[in-house]
């Protein structure tokens, strides 16, 4: 898996819808149809943060997460990039 | 210096390699615990 890149705007997939949980949240991809069970209430906070910050590491920073938890953060939001639950966010 | 000294403070190439394999290892480790993925597909009546 390439390195997730914490430095550009990234978003949810507009294919995905969320459900809070309480021990995090699950996303359902609805063109893929996976399902990914975001395991802590800090990641989901982190996701939720991607669409309104202009940097996946904002996100992080907003959601609490600190710098040395960013490997993992990013590896996380690697994986869900790979199933295309989050994508790049581009310029309109 | 005695060698022995250099030693201590130079650790070997190939124990680094170790160690950041083993960093590496528990990233992987711990963003696993963070998100875990299924498919649906081929699940009998849940679409």
């Amino acid at each position: 898996m390439a390195d997730f890149d914490l430095d550009v705007a990234w978003r949810l997939h507009p294919q995905v819808s969320v459900r809070p949980e309480r021990f995090g949240a699950l996303l359902y991809h609805f063109g893929t149809r996976r399902l990914s069970f975001v395991k802590t209430p800090e990641l989901f906070a982190v996701v939720t943060a991607l669409d309104s910050q202009p940097t996946a590491r904002a996100a992080c920073a907003l959601a609490g997460v600190g710098t040395a938890e960013l490997p993992v953060y990013a590896r996380a939001l690697g994986t869900l990039a790979a199933s295309q639950m989050i994508c790049e966010r581009t310029a309109a | 210096m005695p060698d022995s000294a250099i030693e201590l403070l130079d650790p070997p190439a190939e124990e680094a390699a170790d160690t950041e394999i083993a960093a590496e290892t528990d990233e992987v480790i711990a963003a696993d615990v963070l998100v875990e993925e299924i498919s649906i597909d081929g699940m009998c009546g849940v679409y």
